[in-house]
């Protein structure tokens, strides 16, 4: 039986390459209305209606195979074979959006040069119809020599026409040829031999990688890891030269010619109807777009967010609370006194039952996101941004990877691999996690529930603070970037330009998905890493033992936890925080949420295990030994901006450290961070004492 | 009427809203052009403003594109008529 062939599914930003993905793979791939959802290649199985094993690989979107940003790089050096950890796919599946295909036909038109079996796939043809669009399909497929396969991915029509083709052992080679300007041919030709011969590339290879270094300016770029040889660099220096001298501009040519070619063959196959009024899009636009009414909309769009947070949250949050409740009392009725019973109440019930207490809060905040990503709004939201960013240095673009980090700043650094610059791609990595993040919320959700104790306080009091601390953060990355920008990464702001997708209606089912997916990750994370957190953190706040008779607070004084808390207090009194935040801010170093768990250890450590449930209450009767109230508003208010400045998330270290290739950026990262929740903070506290707050 | 075949070249950026015009030029540094050339901001082609001042968006083959400013004053187009 002959080996499985490997396929990649190549295509422009948004085109639905990760939906066909998903249709043929049965995976669950994040999908999303935005340019750059896909910054890595993905790897599934298809069944051949024979019953073999197809693997399919999904590639982040690109325009060109002259890749000019990271992500795009991927695409690149998987079908050029350069990755040692893929093998070259022996087939593609090139994916394209039937109301573009001018456009989208370029890359296609590069790859089909790779010599490499190709199928075509007219994506959102159901769009394409309703834009007045009509594909001569079979008339396409005709002159390219390859299947070309009609498709609505997300609606899984066509899917079953595609299996059939994948399935079928001989694929042709497409018959489409195109004439390389005649002054830059030889060029092609002599950088293509000394590729074979020097550089140990297959012919088309060679051709193809001929092409990409006349088309971008940076041979190195081009060359990817493995650095270009001589001979041919040599070669490539002498043909520029020559050009230069005689005026040519042989990278435009060449992108003009293949557009030519494919202006002709899109002129054969494409008739358009043309558009007589404004569409959707264009309506939902003029105000989405708008100078004053775009900033108007993104207002309430966060306003509504963080107002459903607390209104539809409240109702869950305290089934949950009274479920750990009763589970505590029903362990207690079941267990005599001792360790191990204040260890299941006190570090399992009150470390991970107080995080999932907000589990409803997260998965509204990614509902409202899924929403963002699946109607276009993303891109909107880059654009109006784009002013503003221009001013500090960076470009709408790195909008996008800044909003994904709401949601968790771990996805976001991921998508910084589509900005083109390597400092803007760096500029835009250290700041992300000055976005608040999911983890956040449960620590801003305890401080307002203990600024604004009761039901009395109007919800737009709550909704005012929450917002002014992601508007805070916002402020904080914006500034930080402007500040980088000028120092450490200096550069001319990037031009954007980016393609804005039409709206569509939200997919309930991929926001369903994503926002179950993250539940799942968020109720993982609380099962492992915060049980064992809180667990450790029982024991460090339980021993050793202090003499008998000594009462709850002096026990966890003289505890571990007790001690390492005491000993960062010198550091943290001047911002208001005593020992019992000390603890809290050590164990949140692993992750932000963990600082609620421990709060949960900590207070019903101290309350003797008689309440694990209102930790609110706990924190509105803590105080200072002479007996001044902890939790005072400022206090609170200080603590929030803490949360919002200091870098306390492992995991965000370790994704820096990986995406930035050194140890350098992610502890630099870590200094500036936590250097300036600490200034700032220590400006808020002392001021706000000195006003008398 | 007809539509005067001699208009003075201009960037994209001062183009009015839902006007057209034909891309003449294109007056960045090679890495510029040579990108938004592969995005289809080819020579010749016929490009739609659709609003905004600052950053624009235009319509290309059917997309819309977001354009920075600074991009869009790169891009000289002739005006050849509105949407």
């Amino acid at each position: 039986m002959a080996k499985a062939p490997v396929y990649a599914i190549v295509g422009n930003p948004n085109c639905g390459k990760s939906t066909l993905f998903n249709a043929l793979t049965g995976l669950k791939q994040k999908v999303g209305n935005y340019p750059g959802v896909t910054v890595e290649k993905k790897t599934g199985t298809l069944y051949s209606q024979h019953g073999q094993p197809i693997t399919i690989i999904d590639l982040p979107g690109a325009y060109s195979l002259a890749a000019r940003s990271p992500d795009e790089a991927v695409t690149r050096d998987v079908l050029l074979g350069r990755r040692e950890d893929t093998a070259q796919p022996d087939r593609v599946l090139c994916i394209v959006d039937a109301t573009n295909l001018e456009r989208n036909l370029y890359l296609v038109h590069q790859v089909l040069d790779l010599g490499r079996p190709v199928i075509l796939i007219l994506n959102m043809m159901d769009l394409a119809a309703q834009a007045g669009i009509s594909i001569r399909v079979a008339r396409l497929s005709q002159m390219l020599g390859i299947p070309v396969i009609p498709c609505e991915a997300v609606n899984g029509k066509g899917i079953i026409e595609l299996k059939l083709a994948i399935s079928r052992h001989d694929l042709p080679l497409s018959r489409h040829a195109w004439d390389i300007p005649a002054p830059i041919a030889p060029a092609v030709a002599e950088l293509q031999a000394s590729l074979v011969s020097n550089g140990g590339k297959a012919p088309l290879i060679a051709r193809a990688e001929a092409l990409l270094l006349l088309t971008d300016q940076d041979s190195v770029r081009v060359a990817g890891s493995a650095p270009l040889d001589a001979k041919t660099q040599e070669i490539l220096r002498s043909w520029q030269s020559r050009w230069e001298a005689q005026g040519v501009d042989w990278a435009g040519t060449l992108v003009s010619s293949r557009y030519e070619a494919i202006g002709r063959l899109a002129s054969e196959v494409a008739q358009s109807a043309k558009p007589s009024a404004q569409t959707l899009s264009d309506r939902i636009d003029a105000v989405v777009i708008h100078p004053l009414w775009g900033w108007v909309v993104l207002a309430l769009v966060m306003t509504l967010l963080f107002f459903s947070i607390f209104k539809f949250a409240q109702a869950p949050m305290d089934w949950i609370g009274d479920g750990n409740a009763a589970l505590a009392g029903w362990i207690r009725g079941l267990m005599p006194d001792g360790d191990l019973r204040n260890l299941l109440t006190d570090g399992v019930i009150g470390g991970v039952g107080t995080i999932v207490t907000f589990l409803p809060q997260i998965l509204i905040l990614f509902f409202f996101i899924g929403l963002l990503e699946s109607t276009g709004y993303m891109a909107r939201a880059a654009f109006i941004m784009d002013r503003l960013m221009g001013h500090v240095g960076l470009n709408g673009k790195s909008f996008i990877p800044l909003l994904s980090s709401y949601a968790c700043a771990i996805p976001g650094i991921m998508a910084t691999r589509t900005i083109e610059d390597p400092k803007d791609r760096l500029v835009t990595i250290l700041v992300a996690p000055l976005m608040s993040c999911s983890a956040r919320l449960p620590v801003y959700l305890l401080m307002i529930a203990a600024l604004f104790p009761g039901p009395t306080y109007p919800i737009a009091a709550k909704v005012g603070i929450m917002v002014l601390m992601y508007a805070l953060g916002t402020i904080g990355a914006f500034g930080f970037a402007w500040l980088f920008k000028r120092t450490l990464l200096r550069g001319k702001p990037p031009l954007m330009i980016m393609e804005l997708p039409p709206y569509r209606l939200p997919r309930i089912k991929d926001v369903l998905l994503q926002m179950t997916e993250r539940a799942g990750l968020f109720l993982k994370n609380a099962g492992t890493v915060i049980l064992a957190i809180s667990i450790v953190l029982w024991l460090l706040a339980a021993y050793p033992k202090s003499p008998a008779g000594a009462t709850a607070t002096e026990q966890l004084a003289h505890s571990f936890a007790g001690r390492a808390g005491h000993l960062l207090e010198p550091v943290i009194k001047p911002i208001g925080f005593d020992w019992h935040i000390g603890i809290g801010l050590i164990s949140s170093f692993a992750a932000r949420e963990v600082f609620v768990s421990t709060m949960g250890v900590v207070f019903s450590a101290e309350s003797g295990g008689e309440d694990t449930t209102s930790l609110r209450h706990a924190l509105n009767a803590a105080r200072w030994p002479d007996g001044r109230v902890l939790f005072t508003p400022l206090v609170c208010i200080t603590l929030m901006v803490f949360y919002v400045f200091a870098m306390q998330c492992m995991s965000t270290i370790a994704v820096v450290r990986r995406e930035t290739n050194s140890w350098r950026w992610p502890l630099f990262q870590t200094a500036y961070m936590t250097g300036a929740a600490w200034i700032i903070c220590f400006i808020v506290y002392q001021s706000g004492t000195a006003l008398g707050f | 009427m007809s539509e005067s075949p001699f208009h003075h070249l201009m960037p994209l950026c001062q183009l009015p809203a839902r006007a057209t015009g034909r891309i003449c030029e294109l007056t960045g540094d090679s890495e510029f052009c040579q990108r938004i050339r592969e995005m289809g901001f080819g020579e010749s082609v016929y490009v739609t403003k659709i609003a905004g001042n600052g950053t624009i968006l235009c319509q290309l083959n059917g997309t819309r594109i977001g354009l920075s400013h600074d991009a869009a004053r790169q891009i000289l187009v002739e005006r050849v008529g509105s949407r």
